[in-house]
């Protein structure tokens, strides 16, 4: 697959606050990618950036081999063709459905014009409602529109700024395959922001980690749940709980028992983690890599129970022995467990992810 | 939007050009009492005439228009302003032996740089109940008239030109008090104009008040306010002494007049035997120029004596009179 | 957010625009300073602190007067429970096109000891003289008070109105769960909130106060207007007369600042107005009460006087009026289409200016330029012949010098500097509805059209002026009006031959022969309506 967008050392600076510092971002024809990251990660601007609407302090934007921004030359957005979908939507009041989607492809011939927009309107099931104001339609019509509108020139890369965050939470999944599906078969290439993980999963091919305007990982959501590359990354994601645990050797010791690592693991944190013996190591534990082995002697204690489809969920505390901090940690389980009663658990042998924090 | 600004633009344009033959006026005289004067100018001469009627500013507006000012001829209604308009420069003189033999020479200025068309008494008007009194402009701040005299705003320059000439008979200190006097004697705060004081006389309010002549004229033609009228009586005041005071309305050539030779001939038109026959009879003035008659209105009220102080003394202690009207607080 | 278009020369010219219309004001400051001691002294110590007073006094009663009724027929109309109140909503507002010096004459004229009410009175009671009766005197302060404050208190109902109807609904359902009635959750909640709309109206109508000269004139009230007119005309003292000038003005800047302080405390105002309502539930009586309280407004306020004016009309005019009624109508027209046209231009321009350059004092140019509403007409006037007839000069100079033909005082003489003026006096109401206008519009409509290959200009044009259209009408048509209102800068810096309604009314009523004039009043009148119709109309919707 060749390479669509190239971002290199991109550098974006507000009112003397670094929004982004030195990012690079590659992304190939086709792809779409999902941008995650706490608030005020930088996600939004890196959009924005792409669009032309932020001045660079440095780094270099490429689109499809030509460069659109690099120092003082900044490729007015206008003439980027970079479609973006707003979190408003941003559709024009005073026009028709029709109309809307018509204004960015104003200078083309009119055939070619009623073709690009008949074709959009079916394919959005916006066919009914074409002569209609903004105003008149609902809000996953109204994206519909926004997509229809930001289509239509057809862009080289789709641009979608937290899409979702407006629409009803029973309708989201469906819609989100339905416009993957639609993306898919028009091969755009997408970014799209957003704070909720779960919406990747759902629709991008690949992902990408945002903190403090950097990208801490980009690859597969699969691969990257998998195998989050920092500590960071795995936070924001909330792939489990965390242990905190020591390192001896090749001996993990944590408040449930302790566990040998492989050479490959053990090579894995040694390399990221230096004097690993004296580091604060957490393990990184999903509830499936937990189970109750009542031979051991109790190293926890029942805080909360909850009742799920999967059985019952139960979030325990280590019973310290001392040396460790506390670790909280998530269990499901069909046995019946009282309030503050003790149990004894155990990690079950699984490739482990352990960080630094 | 374009097409507005072009519009305007176009409007704009359109009110700068101007026609050939024409003379330009700045007035402080109101439209309806000068312009048939002027339309019948207009039809003896073909000269347009241009007016701009202004009671307020003229002169400022002069001075700071300077020597691109595109006024010619100046008309106001009160020595006073016709004298500020020579100290301030803004008027020329006028070599016009038509001028110079029509008007009586008290009537116009001793370097020709103003000119009276017509005079004007300042009256005092008096309730027909009170009888008939031979009136002095003192008797105003005599007690036995508490709360029973009206008047205008002492401000305006009628009552100036009155106030001023009580400084050149009395001297300041007893118009001050005279002022004084006056404003308690008030029976209600100066407003309004002098046909208001007559309708005041009428409806009671008071039994004495201040007046010019010609206002009792037109309201003896004007079916509403002859009611009023034929309630008072008009006294020509101070008959046995000085005499009535007697202030004039006047004209003046703007010292950058660009159209000097139209200005002269308006002017001269101005003290016509035919222009001033109809200062007397529309208007009720008693014209300047000899042989021309009052109406019969004016005619009726018989003769009189005017206060032969010249004018240009009145004019002198205008700032004078204004300055004891602030301290006697007349107008509050 | 970002500055997105960073165009050098809007930057340019909207300083230029707010810079221009300064310019007549630094001018009567700098005259001001070079005022002569002497005549001050004089008028200090004469009767400048009565007229102090007495301008102190009229705000303070005009603007009380208004709160009151302003204030009282907003919280009736948008918290109880009011009869006929789809009609009042709209009924109170419409003193606003009235002019005040009008109101005042013709009340005046009904309520004198020879108008109507008096002499039907003394038929009835057999009285002979005034000195048998008592009769409210009308030409006071207070009557002036009273008759400013029946046109000026449309300010304070409308804004407040809008103030109690946007707010968010939720604050008062927290307070009525935390034990509040209706009533009370009125007094302790919406009241409060509504306080600092309440403060910017109260400021608009003491503004206003401080302009008027035709009311107080005619009343024989004497304020600051009255001194600067003394000092200007009889004392024929123009630097004095700026130097007062300049002391109004900074009377209406306090007012200006305590204004902006009251509009920082409105961003907090949230809004969640669609939520239903629960009213505050009047008893019968009182609901007559109440009703009675805004139908007297509304017929005091603009009924009354306007059948005052249709019936004098029918009485007095003729077919020479109606002639003369045209030609002045359209001068009015002229000056006032032309004057609104281009505040609302600039407006505009001050509007992208401010949206577009997002930096830190790109609201600056909008702010000086709508300063000139602080400004009397008189005061504007003066500062206007102080600017251009040495403009006039300048180039009238260089065309000497050229031995081109002289243009003539093609700015001071020509309606250009009253047109000039009324854009300074109201680019502030302009600018303002421009202004809250555009702040609708969700910021994202600036960036979509770029990524539909929209340039700046086209954006401009082919978005937001569209969707401003509405708004763009209402401020073109409060503009012209006001402009038609306007009276004191007609006065003083009309050209040749030239009479506007305004100006025409005004002499009129000062020779106390409105009757010739009834028809040029109606006209006024008339078109004052139209902005208030189209707002309502704007509001239902």
């Amino acid at each position: 697959m060749t390479t669509l967008l190239e971002i290199n050392q991109l550098s974006v600076k507000l009112q003397d606050k670094h929004i982004l510092q030195q990012l690079d971002l590659h992304l190939c024809a086709g792809e779409i990618l999902g941008l995650v990251g706490a608030s005020g990660c930088g996600k939004t601007t890196l959009l924005n950036a792409i669009a032309g609407f932020a001045k660079l302090t440095d780094g270099v934007i490429q689109l499809d081999n030509r460069i659109i921004n690099d120092g003082e030359l900044m490729v007015p957005a206008q003439e980027r063709q970079v479609g973006m979908i707003f979190q408003d939507y941003a559709l024009f009041p005073h026009l028709s459905v029709t109309q809307n989607i018509a204004f960015g492809i104003r200078e083309y011939s009119a055939s070619e014009q009623s073709l690009r927009i008949d074709n959009l309107l079916t394919l959005l099931k916006l066919s009914d409602h074409k002569d209609k104001y903004i105003h008149q339609l609902s809000g996953g019509q109204q994206q519909r529109v926004a997509i229809a509108r930001a289509l239509a020139p057809q862009p080289k890369v789709l641009l979608l700024d937290e899409p979702f965050s407006n629409i009803d939470a029973r309708l989201r999944t469906e819609l989100m395959l339905e416009i993957r599906q639609l993306l898919k078969k028009l091969n755009i290439t997408a970014i799209f922001v957003t704070h909720n993980k779960d919406e990747v999963f759902t629709f991008a091919d690949k992902m990408a980690v945002m903190a403090e305007g950097k990208i801490l990982q980009l690859d597969s959501p699969v691969a990257i749940c998998q195998k989050p590359n920092s500590w960071l990354v795995a936070d924001f994601l909330q792939l489990g709980t965390w242990l905190t645990c020591k390192l001896n050797r090749n001996e993990l010791s944590t408040p449930f028992g302790s566990l040998n690592l492989t050479d490959s693991e053990l090579e894995y944190i040694t390399r990221r983690v230096s004097n690993v013996s004296n580091a604060n190591l957490v393990l990184l534990i999903k509830p499936q890599y937990l189970q109750i082995n009542e031979s051991l002697t109790v190293n926890a204690c029942v805080e909360h129970i909850s009742v799920t489809e999967q059985g019952y969920h139960y979030q325990l505390s280590s019973i310290d022995d001392n040396t460790r901090k506390q670790s909280n940690v998530s269990l499901y389980s069909q046995r019946m467990l009282n309030i503050k009663e003790k149990v004894a658990l155990q990690v079950k042998p699984h490739p482990l992810l352990i960080f630094s924090q | 939007m374009l097409k507005y600004i072009i519009v305007g633009l176009l409007l704009v344009t359109s009110f700068l050009s101007s026609a050939s033959s024409e003379v330009n006026v700045y007035s402080y005289r109101q439209p309806f009492l000068v312009k048939p004067l002027f339309d019948q100018f207009t039809k003896q001469t073909g000269i347009k005439v241009n007016v701009v009627f202004a009671k307020k500013g003229m002169a400022e507006r002069l001075a700071r228009e300077g020597k691109y000012s595109p006024a010619d001829v100046l008309l106001t209604t009160d020595i006073s302003r016709l004298v500020e308009l020579r100290e301030k420069d803004l008027v020329q003189a006028v070599n016009s032996a038509v001028l110079k033999e029509a008007i009586p020479a008290q009537y116009q200025a001793n370097d020709n740089t103003w000119f009276a068309l017509t005079t004007r008494v300042r009256n005092i008007y008096s309730a027909k109940r009170l009888g008939n009194i031979d009136f002095n402009y003192e008797d105003l701040a005599d007690d036995k008239y508490r709360g029973l005299v009206c008047t205008r705003s002492g401000k305006h320059p009628y009552t100036v030109g009155l106030i001023a000439s009580m400084i050149s008979e009395h001297g300041e200190e007893y118009t001050l008090d005279w002022l004084k006097k006056f404003k308690q004697n008030l029976a209600r705060k100066p407003q309004g104009n002098d046909r208001g004081q007559v309708q005041a006389i009428h409806q009671n309010l008071c039994d004495i008040s201040l007046g010019n002549s010609y206002y009792f004229g037109k309201m003896l033609t004007d079916d509403k306010q002859k009611v009023w009228a034929d309630e008072v009586y008009i006294n020509f005041p101070n008959q046995n002494n000085r005499g009535s005071h007697v202030n004039i309305s006047g004209v003046a050539m703007a010292k950058y007049a660009p159209n000097q030779a139209n200005a002269k001939k308006l002017m001269e038109y101005l003290i016509s035997k035919p222009a001033q026959a109809l200062y007397a009879q529309t208007n009720m003035e008693y014209p300047v120029r000899k042989g021309v008659p009052v109406s019969d209105i004016v005619a009726s009220w018989g003769q009189f004596k005017a206060d032969d102080l010249p004018l240009e003394e009145i004019a002198k202690n205008r700032k004078a009179a204004l300055i004891l009207l602030d301290k006697a607080k007349f107008d509050l | 957010m970002i500055a997105l278009y960073n165009q050098r020369k809007w930057t340019f010219l909207s300083y230029l625009i707010a810079l221009v219309m300064m310019i007549p004001v630094l001018i009567m400051l700098v005259d001001g300073i070079d005022a002569s001691t002497q005549l001050f002294g004089h008028l200090w110590q004469t009767v400048l602190p009565d007229y102090l007073q007495n301008t102190i006094l009229l705000g303070v009663f005009v603007v009380l007067l208004s709160l009151i009724f302003g204030v009282v027929s907003a919280a009736l109309i948008s918290q109880t429970n009011l009869l006929f109140k789809q009609q009042l909503r709209w009924l109170l507002l419409l003193p606003l096109a009235m002019p005040a010096y009008l109101v005042a004459y013709l009340y005046t004229d009904l309520f004198d000891y020879a108008g109507p009410v008096q002499r039907n009175l003394r038929l009835w009671f057999d009285w002979q003289s005034p000195t048998e009766y008592w009769f409210f005197d009308l030409r006071t302060l207070s009557g002036a008070a009273v008759m400013l404050a029946l046109v000026l208190y449309p300010y304070i109902y409308m804004l407040t109105r809008g103030a109690f109807e946007q707010q968010d609904q939720s604050l008062m359902r927290a307070a009525r769960l935390l034990g509040l009635n209706a009533k009370q959750t009125f007094f302790n909640v919406a009241l409060p909130l509504a306080r600092p709309a309440i403060a910017v109206s109260a400021s608009l109508v003491l503004m206003e106060t401080l302009a008027d000269f035709a009311t107080v004139q005619y009343f024989s009230v004497n304020t600051l207007t009255t001194a600067i007119f003394d000092t200007w005309l009889g004392y024929g003292d123009m630097a004095a007369a700026n130097a007062l000038a300049s002391v109004l003005m900074l009377l209406v800047l306090c007012v200006i600042v305590v204004e902006q302080r009251g509009r920082a405390g409105l961003r907090h105002q949230s809004s969640r107005p669609n939520m239903h309502k629960e009213l505050i539930q009047l008893s019968f009586l009182q609901q007559i009460a109440a009703s009675v309280f805004c139908w007297l407004l509304v017929i005091l306020g603009f009924l009354l006087p306007f059948a005052l004016l249709i019936s004098m009309a029918v009485e007095y005019s003729n077919a020479e009026q109606l002639a003369n009624l045209l030609e002045t109508g359209i001068n009015s027209i002229k000056v006032s289409v032309i004057a609104a046209t281009v505040a609302v231009f600039i407006a505009l321009i001050l509007g992208f200016y401010q949206r577009l350059h997002g930096n830190k004092f790109s609201h600056l140019p909008q702010q000086i330029s709508g300063f000139g509403y602080a400004i009397p007409g008189t005061v504007l006037a003066m500062a206007m012949l102080a600017t251009f007839a040495p403009l006039d000069h300048w180039l009238n100079d260089i065309a000497e010098f050229f031995a081109w033909q002289q243009p003539g005082l093609i700015m001071s003489g020509t309606i250009f500097a009253m047109i000039f003026a009324f854009v300074v006096r109201f680019s502030a109401i302009a600018n303002g509805t421009i202004a809250s206008g555009i702040k609708q519009i969700p910021q994202s409509l600036d960036y979509a059209p770029a990524t539909l290959g929209m340039g700046l200009i086209k954006t401009v044009t082919r978005v937001h002026l569209p969707i401003l259209k509405p708004t763009i009408l209402i401020a073109w048509l409060l503009v012209f009006v006001e402009s038609m209102k306007e009276l004191s800068a007609v006065l003083l810096l009309r050209p040749f031959n030239f009479e506007t309604l305004s100006s025409q009314i005004y002499q009129l009523i000062s020779d106390e022969m409105l009757e010739q004039g009834a028809l040029g009043a109606i006209l006024i009148v008339l078109f004052g309506l139209l902005p208030i119709i189209l707002l309502n109309r704007k509001r239902e919707h």
